[in-house]
C-alpha cells in the first residue's frame, strides 16, 4: 500500500512509545504541560475513529501535537466524515485540497477539519484524506456533511480534475471560462518557460 | 497632432500676425461696426441731457464718460439684463461656481486633506476653469440603442428648468426677472418637472443601472415634494400672499423662521432631497448602482447636469432665504447715497453717480450673505453622513415630514387667528 | 372575460402574431455586479433581483487568479516569499508569517526570540494597515466620504512605521523562514508608541462620526444576520465569525511564536448582523494597540533576528499545516515537501475564500440596497481569494 511521505511514523500498536522530539513544533508550542500528553490526547481522538470503523478501513498517517491525519477509502468517506462531525465535534472543513502524486498514479484529496464549538479541540486539525487514481478521479462529495467545503471542492475539481459526485456544480470557478488546457495543479502541466 | 511642427521662421511668424490683424480689421469694420449701428438705431434709447440719443452721440462717450451712465441705467433695467445677468442666470451660475469650489475646499478641510491646490496661484482657485475645459474637450459617448433626441435634450432641459426657478426669486426690492403674482405656485410647478427629466433621461440611456437610478430619483423626488410644498404653505398663510416679493417684504420686523422653525427644518430637509445631496443621493449612489441615472453621461452633458445641479442648489437656498429668513432684510450698512462726490468726467463714472442706490446694494449684499450661509449649511451633511436607504427615505418623506408640516400649519393658523401676525396683528409692522 | 381574452389570443395567433405571456422570469432582472463597478473590487457576482429583493446570487471570482500555488512549486522556500505576499499587498506580514512557520516546521529551524517579537510586531502593524483600508472602503460603500479619507490618512502612520522597519511601504518581504530580514532601526520604539497613542484617540473619533451615526446604524443593524450555527457550519472565519458570537482567534486558540506571553482578550459580539461585523474590526484594532505595546515592552534588548540558514534550505520529506490570524481570518498553509529545496505542494487556505460562501447565504432574501453593507462587511478581499 502506498503511503504519502511521512514525517514521523507512529505505529498505532505501541501507544506507550514517546514520539520523537520535534524542535520545529516547539517554536509554536502550546503550554509545556500539554506537550508530553498531547499525542495521547490526539491518539485518543484517532482511536475513537478506529474503534468505530476498524483498523482495516482507517489508516493513520501521523499523529503529532495538534495535527492528526487519517487516510480512508473513497467509499467510506461520507460515513467517516459524519462520524467525525457528530461524535468528535469537528464542525467545519477549513480547506479542501488535492495533491498530485504521479509516481503512485494517484491524487490525494485532503480535508482539513477544525472545530469552533468545542474548546479542547479548538487548536486541533484533523486531516481526512483519501486517494483516487489519476486516470479516473472520482470522489463522493462531502458538502452534505460539511457545508463549508462547497467552493473548495469546486476549486479542486478545476485545478486537479477530480470529479465530486453529488456536488451541484463541478464547474470553472477561478480559472477563465475558456480554459482548455490540463488542470493546472497536475504535475504534467508546466508553467511556460520553466 | 500627428505632424511634426515646422521649423520656426521669423518671416512666417510676422506674416501670420499680419494675417490675423487683417482678419480682425475686416470683421470689425465690415460686420462689427454696422451691427453696433443697427442695434443702436433700433434700440429705444433714453434722451441724454435733453437730446435724443443717436448712435453718434453714443459713440462720443469716449469724450465724456458720464454720458454712458443713463445708457447703463437703461440697460440694467431691461428684461434681458435681468434674465441673463443680474438676478438671473449669470449671477446664479457665478454663485454656483463659487459653491462648487467652496464645497471642494470645505469638504477637504473636514476630511484631513487640502482639496484643489495646484491650479491657479492661490489655493487652486482656477480648478473649476480647468475642469470645465476638460469636460468640453471630452468625447460624448452615447450608448447604443439610446433614445438620441431625449438624450441630448434632457441635460439642456435640466439646466433650463433650474434657471427658470432662479428667474422667479427676488434678490432685492424690484429686482426679479419674472414678477408673477403666484410666485410660489410657479416655483413648485417648475420644480415638479425635475423627476420627469430624471426618469426620461434614465430611460433614454437604455441600460440597467440608469434605469434603477431613475426609478429611485422618481420615488425620492415625488416623496419629498409634498412636505416641501406644505411647509411653504404655512409661510403663505402667515404672509397672506403668493407673491415672493410680498412674502419677503412681509417679514419686516421678525423673520418667519422664528415663528415656523419646524417648517424651516422640513423645508431644508426636503430641499436636500430634491437636490439629491448626501444623505439623499440615492439616485446617484456610486457604490450600488454605479452612478445611477447619470451613468451614461460624459463630457459636456455631465458638465451641464452638474451646472444645473448647483444652480438648483442656489435656487433652493435663495428660496429658503426668501421664505424664512426675510429675503433681503438686514441693517443698512451701505450709505444711502453717495453724497458730495465729483459728478463729472471719469470720476463720476467710477463712483456710479446716478446708478448707485444704497437700498438696493444693501439688499443684494444681505441676500447674498444669507444665501451663501444656507448653501454652506447644505454642504455640511456631505462630510458627515453616509447614504440613506430607499425604504427609510420613503418612510421619512411620506410619514414623518408630512406630519410635521401639518403640525406647523396649525401653529401658523393659530398665530393668525390669535391675532399675533397677519393683518392687524400685534407683531405686524406697517 | 377570460373567454374573450382567449378568443383574442387565438385570433392573433391565426394572423401570425405571438402573444407573450408574462412569466415569473420576466419579473426578475439580472444584474452583474461586476469587476467594472465601484462597489465590488476585483470580483464579480451575479444577482437576480425581483423588484428590490435579491432572489439569487452567484459569486464568480477568478479575475485576479495568478496561480500562486503552482508558482510555489517552481521556486525554493526562500524565493517563494516575494510572490506569496502579493495576494494581500498591505497585509503581507501575515501571509508570509504563516508560510514561514510552516517551512520552519518542515525544515527544522528555530527562530531566535528577538526575531519572533519583531515578526509579531510587523504582523500587528500590517493587521492595522489592512483593517483601516477595509474600514475606508466600507465607508465609501455606504456613501460616507469622510470615513474614506480619515482611515486612509491615519493608515499612513502605520505604513510609515512599516517603511522604517522594513524599507518598503507595502509588500515588504520582511518575513523569511527563520525570522525577519533585518533588525529594527533606532528610535523605532518611541515613534511606534507615539503613533499608537495618537491612533487610539482617533479611534474614538471614528466611533463618533461613523459608528454612532444614526444613518449608519439604520443601514446596518439587523441586516444580513448570520446566526452562530450557520457561521460554524459554513466555516467562516475571522471577524465575521467573531461577530456571530464565536470567540475564536488563532492567536488565543493556538498561540504561535510569542503570543502565549501576551495578555489580550478576544473581541466578539453576539448579534451577527452587519453592524457587529463592522464593529468587531474596530475592537480588534483597539486590542491590537494593547498587543503592540506589550510586544514593544517585552522584546529582548538585543539578539539575533534571524536563524542561520543554508542558501537553499531543505528538510526531510513531510508535511506541515500552520495557521496565523490575519486581518481577514485564519490563514493556513499546507506544505508538502519531498526532501528537495522546492516544495512539492503548497496550499494556501485564505479567510476570504472561506467567507465567500456566506455571501449567497446572506444576500438571498435581502434588499438590493443592503448589498454593499452585507458584501463588504464579510471582509472579503478579492485578490486574496483568487490567489
Amino acid at each position: 500500500m502506498s503511503q504519502d511521505p511521512k514525517n514521523k511514523p507512529v505505529d498505532s500498536t505501541t501507544p506507550s512509545e514517546p514520539p520523537p522530539p520535534s524542535p520545529p513544533a516547539k517554536a509554536a508550542a502550546p503550554p509545556a504541560k500539554k506537550e508530553t500528553e498531547a499525542p495521547a490526547f490526539e491518539k485518543g481522538l484517532v482511536s475513537q475513529i478506529i474503534s468505530r470503523f476498524g483498523d482495516d478501513k482507517i489508516k493513520v498517517a501521523y499523529i503529532r501535537p495538534l495535527r492528526m491525519k487519517v487516510n480512508v477509502d473513497p467509499l467510506d468517506m461520507v460515513e467517516v466524515a459524519t462520524f467525525i462531525r457528530d461524535n468528535l465535534g469537528f464542525d467545519h472543513a477549513e480547506s479542501v485540497t488535492g495533491t498530485d502524486y504521479p509516481k503512485d498514479n494517484q491524487i490525494e484529496v485532503i480535508y482539513q477539519l477544525g472545530s469552533y464549538s468545542k474548546d479542547d479541540i479548538a487548536a486541533h486539525i484533523l486531516s481526512l484524506t483519501t486517494r483516487t487514481s489519476r486516470d479516473d478521479a472520482r470522489l463522493p462529495t462531502l458538502i452534505n456533511v460539511y457545508k463549508s467545503a462547497e467552493y473548495h471542492e469546486r476549486e479542486t475539481f478545476e485545478m486537479l480534475g477530480v470529479y465530486f459526485e453529488g456536488h451541484p456544480r463541478n464547474e470553472r470557478f477561478l480559472l477563465p471560462e475558456d480554459w482548455a488546457d490540463l488542470p493546472p495543479l497536475r504535475k504534467e502541466f508546466r508553467i511556460r518557460g520553466r | 497632432m500627428a505632424t511634426y511642427p515646422q521649423r520656426f521662421r521669423f518671416g512666417n511668424f510676422v506674416g501670420s500676425i499680419i494675417w490675423l490683424i487683417l482678419w480682425i480689421v475686416i470683421i470689425v469694420s465690415l460686420v462689427g461696426l454696422p451691427l453696433i449701428f443697427i442695434i443702436l438705431f433700433y434700440l429705444p434709447l433714453p434722451p441724454v441731457n435733453g437730446e435724443v440719443l443717436t448712435p453718434y452721440l453714443f459713440l462720443s462717450m469716449m469724450v465724456d464718460p458720464t454720458r454712458t451712465l443713463p445708457i447703463l441705467h437703461f440697460i440694467i433695467h431691461t428684461d434681458l439684463f435681468k434674465v441673463a445677468v443680474f438676478p438671473g442666470f449669470s449671477f446664479a451660475a457665478l454663485l454656483a461656481a463659487v459653491t462648487i469650489f467652496v464645497e471642494r475646499k470645505f469638504l477637504a478641510k473636514m476630511q484631513l486633506r487640502i482639496g484643489p491646490l495646484y491650479c491657479g496661484k492661490i489655493e487652486g482657485i482656477l480648478q473649476l476653469l480647468a475642469d470645465g475645459l476638460k469636460l468640453i474637450a471630452k468625447e460624448i459617448i452615447i450608448p447604443s440603442g439610446a433614445d438620441k433626441p431625449i438624450f441630448w435634450a434632457a441635460p439642456i432641459a435640466f439646466v433650463a428648468t433650474a434657471a427658470a426657478v432662479v428667474a422667479l426669486i427676488p434678490v432685492a426690492p424690484g429686482w426679479v426677472a419674472a414678477d408673477v403674482n403666484v410666485g410660489i405656485i410657479a416655483v413648485f410647478a417648475i420644480l415638479g418637472f425635475f423627476p420627469l427629466i430624471a426618469l426620461l433621461f434614465s430611460w433614454a440611456s437604455n441600460s440597467k443601472y440608469p434605469f434603477i437610478g431613475g426609478l429611485r430619483a422618481l420615488h425620492q423626488m415625488i416623496a419629498f415634494e409634498i412636505p416641501f410644498f406644505l411647509s411653504a404653505l404655512s409661510v403663505v398663510i402667515l404672509s397672506g400672499s403668493l407673491n415672493l416679493t410680498d412674502i419677503a417684504k412681509a417679514q419686516h420686523p421678525y423673520w418667519y423662521i422664528f415663528f415656523l422653525p419646524i417648517s424651516a427644518f422640513v423645508f431644508f430637509i426636503s430641499s436636500l432631497a430634491e437636490l439629491e445631496r448626501i444623505p439623499f443621493d440615492l439616485p446617484e449612489a456610486e457604490s450600488e448602482i454605479v452612478a445611477g441615472w447619470l451613468t451614461e453621461t460624459s463630457g459636456m452633458i455631465f458638465g451641464l447636469i452638474q451646472l444645473g445641479s448647483y444652480v438648483k442648489v442656489y435656487a433652493l437656498s435663495a428660496l429658503f432665504v426668501v421664505l424664512f429668513l426675510g429675503g433681503w432684510a438686514g441693517p443698512q450698512i451701505f450709505p444711502k447715497e453717495l453724497a458730495h462726490g465729483p459728478t463729472a468726467g471719469l470720476m463720476g463714472l467710477l463712483t456710479l453717480q446716478g446708478l448707485y442706490n444704497g437700498v438696493t446694494v444693501n439688499a443684494i449684499f444681505w441676500f447674498t450673505v444669507k444665501t451663501l450661509g444656507i448653501i454652506m449649511l447644505m454642504l455640511l451633511p456631505r462630510g458627515i453622513s453616509p447614504r440613506i436607504r430607499i425604504d427609510i427615505l420613503l418612510h421619512t418623506g411620506w410619514y414623518k415630514l408630512i406630519v410635521l408640516t401639518f403640525i406647523n400649519m396649525f401653529i401658523a393658523l393659530a398665530l393668525i387667528y390669535g391675532g399675533i401676525l397677519g393683518p392687524g396683528g400685534l407683531l405686524t409692522a406697517h | 372575460m377570460e373567454k374573450n381574452l382567449e378568443h383574442q389570443i387565438d385570433e392573433s395567433e391565426k394572423l401570425g402574431m405571438q402573444i407573450v405571456k408574462e412569466s415569473e422570469d420576466d419579473r426578475l432582472m439580472t444584474l452583474s455586479v461586476g469587476p467594472q463597478h465601484p462597489g465590488s473590487g476585483h470580483f464579480r457576482f451575479t444577482i437576480k433581483v425581483d423588484g428590490d429583493y435579491v432572489v439569487h446570487c452567484d459569486p464568480d471570482p477568478g479575475y485576479v487568479h495568478r496561480g500562486e500555488e503552482k508558482m510555489c512549486e517552481y521556486r525554493n522556500f526562500i524565493q517563494n516569499i516575494p510572490h506569496l505576499e502579493r495576494p494581500v499587498i498591505h497585509d503581507s506580514a501575515n501571509i508570509t508569517y504563516s508560510y514561514s512557520l510552516a517551512v520552519e516546521e518542515l525544515v527544522g529551524i528555530q527562530v531566535p526570540r528577538r526575531g519572533q517579537f519583531i515578526r509579531a510586531i510587523a504582523s500587528e502593524l500590517d493587521r492595522q494597515i489592512y483593517t483601516l483600508y477595509w474600514l475606508a472602503i466600507y465607508g465609501i460603500f455606504l456613501g460616507h466620504s469622510t470615513m474614506f479619507m480619515w482611515p486612509t490618512g491615519d493608515r499612513e502612520l502605520f505604513i510609515d512605521l512599516m517603511d522604517a522597519l522594513s524599507g518598503a511601504r507595502v509588500t515588504h518581504a520582511f518575513n523569511i523562514p527563520g525570522g525577519v530580514r533585518n533588525d529594527i532601526p533606532d528610535g523605532f520604539k518611541d515613534k511606534c508608541l507615539r503613533h499608537i497613542s495618537y491612533f487610539e484617540k482617533r479611534l474614538k473619533e471614528y466611533e463618533d462620526i461613523f459608528y454612532t451615526n444614526p444613518l449608519f446604524i439604520q443601514r446596518t443593524e439587523g441586516v444580513g444576520i448570520l446566526t452562530k450555527e450557520d457561521a460554524i457550519g459554513l466555516g467562516v472565519t475571522g471577524s465575521v465569525l467573531r461577530a456571530s458570537g464565536v470567540p475564536y482567534d488563532i492567536r488565543k486558540a493556538e498561540p504561535y511564536d510569542v503570543y502565549n506571553e501576551i495578555d489580550f482578550k478576544v473581541q466578539y459580539m453576539k448579534s451577527g448582523d452587519s453592524l457587529a461585523r463592522a464593529y468587531v474590526p474596530l475592537l480588534d484594532m483597539k486590542e491590537s494597540c494593547h498587543i503592540m505595546r506589550q510586544l514593544l515592552d517585552k522584546m529582548p534588548e538585543s539578539g539575533e533576528v534571524r536563524a542561520k540558514l543554508q542558501p537553499t534550505p531543505k528538510g526531510p520529506p513531510g508535511e506541515a499545516y500552520r495557521r496565523v490570524e490575519s486581518g481577514r481570518g485564519a490563514l493556513g498553509y499546507y506544505i508538502v515537501s519531498d526532501g528537495s529545496p522546492k516544495p512539492y505542494r503548497v496550499k494556501i487556505s485564505v479567510g476570504s475564500f472561506r467567507n465567500m460562501i456566506a455571501l449567497p447565504h446572506l444576500l438571498v432574501g435581502s434588499k438590493l440596497a443592503d448589498m454593499p453593507s452585507v458584501y463588504w462587511s464579510l471582509n472579503y478581499w478579492p485578490v486574496e481569494a483568487d490567489r
